[in-house]
């Protein structure tokens, strides 16, 4: 009898599905497939991965054909800008407000110039690492080092994610050790394997990485030319605390949260400590209707809301993370202020 | 033995769809592997990673080997790493042996690919950690010796050299990019430039325009007759046969070596493999003067070392996580999709996965070659197709081609056209097109490993004393300069001796 309710009940959730996936295709304000385009050129990284996740669950509600496109910020963002009929739509990152407080060209306030849509994952991979023969043990090993005046370079891609923790360093020696935050130099670079390359060749004493790219390295022996060792991740712990329990390779969750605030602290104003996540959210045409807006809300919630998604999104270590857009907007905006100040603080 | 129960017909199956997809692919101009394996890596979320990897793998292959085929018929290069397989492919082509140039480049990219899956299989881990010691400055140096070719390509030296700087000038034209370490600002351009170059001249479009466009133009000047293929035959001269070969052993065991040295390390590029390899075949030839009007030797040295390529740029992919070109940057899609993450430890913690690709990688060469060296007789029958039929079509691919690899930037399409005018009103005034094209391709890279240098370290000096990789290159570095200087003082003697056209 208990099976045949299960059933019963198992059935019943699943026409409910098919009939509001078909109430929601029928009463489509955009026409035809979706094209998202991407603000990063690579389809190995993150934002692809994380979009084509939702690009797949956004076709199997709708019904539509659902195409991530790989064509970088400056495309995407015009893209973006010439078409509002809400079937060529954007996702990125922090990078979108992080480029334009950074004064990087092809970046704009995105408040301002683009309607901000629903925040979907977080990835909460942003990491700091030494080698591991480094002197350097933590961050608070690195922010002493620079007060006692020794010289710490550190290798980041500069004018976005990548920078972030490293104003935010600087910034937290310049209120603990005024004047002392000289003594932390960016060494600027590009992807990944760049940053790697200057701590092999001993050009960097800190690089900017992520515990998915790295998190085999700090496994190596020590005497091994490329082993490393994380000081810090960016993400909040209640962040890394929501990540699977086994974590990333064979770095668990408790491992990772060794190297979170408050454990690793960063001080962002004297009183509390920085934090970064790096989410992924919708940007849209100023122009798109209010109407396609509420549309897309409507059915990433529901997609949320089945809760098939997040076990995907984990699996792959995002962590789920989807606001509406209005709350999205109100919460990215205030994100956004408080990085300002940072960045503006070590100008 | 557990990889064995992955190797189901459904996997060579993949592989061999990958290949003829790839091939296809690299034979049109202006598509390469890297689109092949960016539009087939949705494809791979409903297999599980092995048979992803082994379409992917597939794709690589073929897209790779399919760039030849216009090389060689059309003189338009279908890869940017088939560049140098124009040099003789065309010419020997233009003598009637098109199918003999197509053989003679199938046969050396399957030793090319083999040859670099076996270095891939023994040495990835050990070639990894040697690869790491190239710093930013032996990269510039290798960029730098890449681009010594110049000088033994130049019909005339001195216009030769101006057109290989002329490359470098347009290829640093638009923003120094952030993603390579820049400060993102914007060079060599108008205000009113900026919303079309901030990413500078899209190489694809440049390259199809120079070698393809220009040279349609070239014939439609001189009319285009109604009769088939004008003066093309294609088999007037010299059939293939594996005799080719002999004499050829150190340059194909030499440039597939180039092509996997080359690919292993990160950011160097696919074409700097063929560039350099021939380079190295120019300056080692007995007789170079022939290099450049029809010699088997250069379409070997050329077509082995963009094969060895392909297991080249899998050891830091698969030892360091980090992709050795631009394809299998997009290769790391495939593993990242399935949440699996690359790096130092890879290989040693799925040994399976690792045995399956280096299957999918030997059976897509193979694949590979029996699909080419089979179907060339009806390849090659491209070239009998009547002109004024031929180059629309043509035109027609390199605009879709032009457009869609950004994913739809009509600016593209306008670099294709642009370009294709460049390289046409160029020779008329004694512009060299290769040189130029060597330098818009390796322009970009050594500035950004030049500055980057200097950032890091300084001063000029330690360029020099960097270390003993950097000094080796130093003499290589020389050696071929003195190697074009001396070809070129003996070319004068034999002109003044013999006349010119001796």
């Amino acid at each position: 009898m208990n099976i045949m309710k299960s059933g019963l009940l198992a059935a019943l959730v699943a026409t409910a599905g098919i009939a509001s996936s078909q109430a929601l295709a029928e009463d489509m304000p955009i026409g035809g497939n979706v094209r998202i385009v991407i603000g990063s050129k690579s389809t190995g990284g993150d934002t692809y991965q994380n979009t084509s996740i939702v690009a797949k669950a956004l076709a199997e509600k709708l019904d539509i054909n659902v195409k991530v496109d790989a064509v970088g910020a400056s495309a995407a963002f015009k893209a973006i800008d010439r078409l509002s009929d809400g079937n060529t739509i954007m996702v990125f990152h922090d990078q979108s407000y992080l480029g334009f407080l950074y004064g990087r060209k092809g970046y704009s306030n995105p408040f301002a110039d683009y309607t901000v849509g629903p925040t979907v994952a977080i990835n909460p991979g942003n990491a700091y690492l030494v080698p591991k023969s480094s002197p350097y043990q933590t961050i608070e090993d690195i922010i002493q080092a620079c007060a006692d005046g020794k010289r710490i370079r550190v290798a980041i891609q500069p004018g976005g994610v990548s920078e972030i923790g490293f104003s935010a360093l600087k910034n937290a020696i310049k209120i603990r050790y005024p004047g002392k935050e000289a003594n932390l130099v960016a060494v600027n670079t590009g992807s990944q394997a760049d940053k790697n390359q200057l701590l092999f060749d001993g050009q960097a004493d800190l690089i900017n990485g992520s515990v998915q790219a790295n998190e085999q390295y700090t496994r190596l022996p020590a005497d091994d030319q490329k082993a490393m060792r994380f000081v810090w991740l960016t993400a909040r712990k209640q962040t890394i605390e929501q990540a699977n329990p086994e974590g990333m390779g064979e770095t668990s969750r408790e491992d990772l949260l060794k190297y979170v605030s408050p454990n690793a602290s960063v001080t962002q104003d004297g009183s509390k400590d920085f934090t970064f996540d790096k989410e992924f959210f919708f940007l849209y045409n100023k122009d798109m209707s209010p109407e396609i807006v509420a549309f897309y809300d409507k059915a990433l919630g529901e997609i949320f809301a089945e809760g098939k998604i997040q076990e995907t999104q984990k699996k792959s270590f995002f962590i789920p993370n989807f606001k509406p857009s209005s709350e999205a907007q109100a919460y990215l905006k205030d994100k956004m202020d408080q990085y300002k100040v940072i960045i503006e603080s070590i100008r | 033995m557990e990889f064995l129960s992955a190797l189901t017909p459904l996997f060579f199956g993949l592989v061999g769809f990958g290949v003829v997809v790839g091939i296809i692919f690299g034979a049109i101009p202006g598509m390469t592997a890297t689109m092949a394996v960016a539009v087939c890596l949705p494809m791979t979320y409903g297999l599980d990673l092995t048979n992803g990897l082994a379409l992917l793998l597939g794709l690589y292959v073929g897209g790779i080997s399919g760039g030849l085929v216009p090389a060689i018929l059309l003189n338009i290069p279908g890869t940017p790493s088939s560049i140098t397989t124009t040099f003789d492919g065309y010419p020997m082509t233009q003598k009637g042996e098109g199918e003999r140039a197509l053989k003679t480049g199938i046969a050396s990219s399957l030793f090319g690919g083999l040859l670099s899956a076996l270095v891939l299989f023994l040495f990835a881990p050990t070639l990894a950690d040697f690869a790491i010691k190239f710093s930013y400055i032996e990269k510039f140096l290798i960029i730098l010796f890449a681009l010594t070719v110049i000088a033994s390509l130049s019909k005339r030296l001195l216009l030769g050299i101006f057109s290989g700087v002329l490359g470098v000038w347009l290829s640093l034209i638009g923003a120094y990019d952030v993603s390579v370490g820049g400060n993102g600002e914007y060079r060599l351009m108008f205000g009113f430039m900026e919303p079309y170059l901030e990413s500078g001249f899209s190489l694809l479009p440049v390259l199809i325009g120079l070698f393809g466009l220009a040279t349609i133009f070239q014939e439609a000047e001189a009319g285009i007759r109604e009769e088939v293929a004008g003066d093309l035959k294609l088999e007037a001269g010299k059939p293939f046969s594996f005799a080719v070969f002999r004499g050829q052993i150190v340059n194909l065991f030499r440039s597939s070596a180039i092509g996997t040295f080359v690919g292993m390390l990160p950011g160097v590029g696919g074409s700097a493999a063929s560039v350099l390899s021939y380079t190295q075949q120019k300056n080692f030839s007995k007789d170079p003067s022939k290099l450049g009007k029809g010699a088997p030797e250069g379409v070997i040295a050329s077509e082995s070392a963009n094969n060895g390529l392909t297991g080249g740029a899998l050891i830091p992919l698969l030892s360091l996580g980090i992709p050795g070109d631009s394809t299998t940057a997009v290769l790391i899609g495939a593993f990242t999709l399935q949440g699996i993450q690359l790096g130092p430890l890879f290989i040693g913690e799925n040994l399976a996965t690792w045995d399956t690709m280096m299957v999918a990688l030997v059976f897509a060469n193979l694949v590979m070659f029996a699909v080419m060296f089979f179907a060339i007789r009806h390849i090659v029958k491209v070239i009998t197709i009547p002109k004024y039929l031929l180059y629309p079509g043509i035109i027609m691919m390199c605009v879709v081609g032009a457009y869609a690899i950004n994913y739809g930037i009509m600016f593209d399409v306008w670099t294709l056209l642009l370009f294709g005018i460049l390289g046409y009103l160029g020779q008329k005034v004694g512009l060299e097109i290769a040189p130029l094209i060597i330098g818009f391709i390796l322009g970009q890279q050594a500035e950004v490993y030049f500055v980057k240098s200097l950032e890091s370290f300084g001063t000029l000096s330690i360029f020099f004393t960097k270390s003993p990789i950097a000094m080796f290159l130093w003499v290589l570095i020389g050696i071929s300069v003195a190697y074009s200087i001396f070809g070129l003082i003996k070319a004068r003697q034999r002109d003044r001796d013999h006349g010119p056209d001796q």
